[in-house]
């Protein structure tokens, strides 16, 4: 626990103060901001029956697929290129600890970001004065949201974490993560996409890719519907995921 | 009830040490032990097994057979007991770059339950004994090879650990740096048992106890540099300067013992091959004097590591040919 708590504070000062998560930080407030901003546009042309705020959340596998591999990528692979991952294991630190602690880190770091979008709304609102509309800054679907990306964010930081564990490219480990966030998220609807004729016997797959899809469970939450299988999906998800990068982690070297 | 005598603990032990990657046998049978506060070099070419030896003690890597322990704990079976009680910097001493070397060093005191109260004191400590204060403020990533691998030794030192594995600790310094590693590593004789690999051999001879020396997975020979050189190398020549040309040596030599040669050295001196044990090795002196030559210097021929160490792996050589006829 001791040797967790001190690798948790130095992998988020190490995170922090490095200029990369910084500029990632920016690019992902420049995508959610044109994402609100063109949303605001719209609905201030003709009503619409989604509130800006519910449109940037409907459009989360964007900074999903875009910003979290740039977020996870260099985790392991960096440390397993530079062989200081090795090093760390000689300590009286297990690959648990270490992977714990940058588990942590990055999904603090993922929810820090979401939760820097909040005020996007609400400068929305102020610019806006009186004239707008209080479902700008509606704080439901705000937090619905935020409450939706927090609990997805330990499944999707854990499956970015596994892909940096495989590999020793930072380049790779972001290809990896981008191509199985974007199946985990479009998973469900390419069973819907899939042909009726002949495709029958795929037809069990259904029910699970039911439970894959993440923007049912976004709605859900906006809606104030805690539903406990996606609960129970993104905990067992994530801890597999990390179980998995714990035995890649004791291989490596 | 009879007193039953203690084997004392030896500090790292490796027994029949087996590596195999697929075909390749990396290292067949390794054994050797290091004592308490001993500094041993282990000696072998490049691909001889010496980091797959280091990482499988360091407990990096699991041997196919064989046991290794460290102060009697064994190493597979209780890694973290190991890990507590062992350093090991690997080749090419990995660090992180954009780490300072003081923020770097209380991270690893840390993580090596060195208690919170003592962390300031203990890397203040081996800033001063690697002499790394003056870069205690500086990123890693700035600092010259040498530096790097101080702050390497420092991380090891850091733990207060009863051993030591050092891979190469010296590999791309330049003579000066070398020099500061040898005597750092020096200063650690008596504290700490060290066990030190590397392919320079007058490094190793220098600073180390004893030498263990590996080619290709096993080990060829083990000891004091001094009884290795008595078990492999033939009996020292003695090296001459007086005011008498070979032939007269010869004739003088010949008198005390009649299977006596004599050459000359690369250095222009006369060199006297006697077998061990002859009695021209005392006499020679003495019947110089009497015969009225003037002596400037007589000494035995130095033997360097490098000679019991072509000689080891000559040995083996010879041994795996008359296995395999």
């Amino acid at each position: 626990m001791r040797a967790f708590r001190h690798l948790l504070a130095h992998e988020l000062s190490a995170t922090w103060l490095a200029w990369s998560t910084w500029a990632t930080w920016a690019l992902f407030l420049g995508l959610l901001g044109t994402i609100h901003w063109y949303a605001l546009l719209v609905c201030s042309q003709t009503p619409q029956p989604w509130t800006p705020i519910e449109a940037v959340f409907r459009w989360f596998p964007l900074p999903l697929l875009c910003i979290l591999p740039l977020l996870t990528m260099r985790s392991f692979a960096e440390e397993r290129r530079a062989g200081t991952l090795g090093a760390l294991l000689t300590t009286q630190a297990g690959a648990g600890a270490v992977v714990a602690a940058k588990f942590l880190c990055l999904w603090l770091t993922w929810v820090i970001f979401w939760a820097s979008f909040a005020a996007l709304p609400h400068i929305a609102g102020a610019v806006l004065g009186g004239s707008a509309d209080p479902r700008v800054a509606d704080p439901l679907a705000l937090g619905g949201g935020l409450v939706f990306v927090a609990l997805s964010g330990l499944l999707h930081v854990a499956v970015g974490l596994l892909c940096s564990s495989c590999t020793r490219s930072p380049a790779l480990a972001g290809l990896l993560a981008f191509f199985s966030l974007l199946a985990l998220t479009a998973g469900g609807g390419l069973i819907d996409a899939l042909p009726t004729d002949g495709w029958e016997w795929l037809g069990w797959l259904q029910g699970p890719a039911d439970h894959l899809r993440s923007l049912a469970h976004l709605e859900d939450f906006a809606a104030g519907i805690v539903d406990s299988r996606p609960l129970a999906l993104y905990a067992t998800g994530s801890l597999l995921c990390l179980g998995l990068t714990t035995l890649a982690v004791e291989a490596a070297d | 009830m009879p007193e039953v005598a203690q084997q004392p603990v030896l500090a790292l032990e490796a027994q029949g040490l087996t590596k195999r990657y697929g075909r390749l046998t990396a290292v067949e049978g390794v054994s050797f032990s290091v004592a308490p506060g001993e500094i041993v070099g282990f000696l072998g070419p490049n691909g001889a097994g010496k980091s797959t030896t280091m990482r499988i003690l360091a407990g990096r890597l699991m041997a196919n057979s064989g046991r290794a322990s460290v102060c009697g704990e064994s190493i597979a079976l209780d890694p973290a007991g190991a890990r507590r009680r062992l350093a090991y910097m690997p080749e090419n001493n990995p660090l992180p770059d954009e780490v300072r070397v003081r923020e770097y060093l209380e991270l690893r005191a840390r993580l090596k339950a060195v208690p919170e109260e003592d962390v300031g004191l203990r890397v203040d400590q081996v800033l001063h004994d690697c002499d790394l204060r003056e870069r205690a403020g500086s990123l890693i990533g700035q600092l010259s090879k040498g530096f790097r691998q101080r702050v390497g030794i420092a991380d090891a030192l850091v733990g207060s650990p009863e051993v030591i594995l050092l891979d190469e600790p010296t590999i791309g310094l330049d003579p000066h740096q070398i020099l500061g590693i040898r005597e750092l590593l020096r200063g650690l004789r008596g504290r700490m048992a060290v066990l030190v690999s590397s392919h320079i051999l007058p490094e190793v001879e220098q600073v180390c106890d004893r030498v263990v020396i590996i080619n290709r997975g096993r080990v060829v020979a083990q000891g004091r540099t001094e009884d290795l050189r008595r078990e492999l190398l033939p009996a020292p020549a003695l090296l001459l300067e007086a005011d008498l040309g070979p032939e007269a040596l010869l004739a003088l030599a010949r008198d005390l013992d009649p299977e006596a040669e004599v050459s000359r050295s690369a250095d222009g001196r006369l060199r006297v091959a006697l077998p061990r044990g002859s009695p021209a090795r005392a006499g020679l002196l003495g019947a110089l004097v009497r015969a009225g030559r003037s002596v400037r210097s007589l000494a035995e021929e130095p033997a360097g590591l490098e000679e019991i160490f072509l000689a080891a792996t000559r040995r083996d050589a010879t041994a795996r040919e008359g296995r395999g006829s």
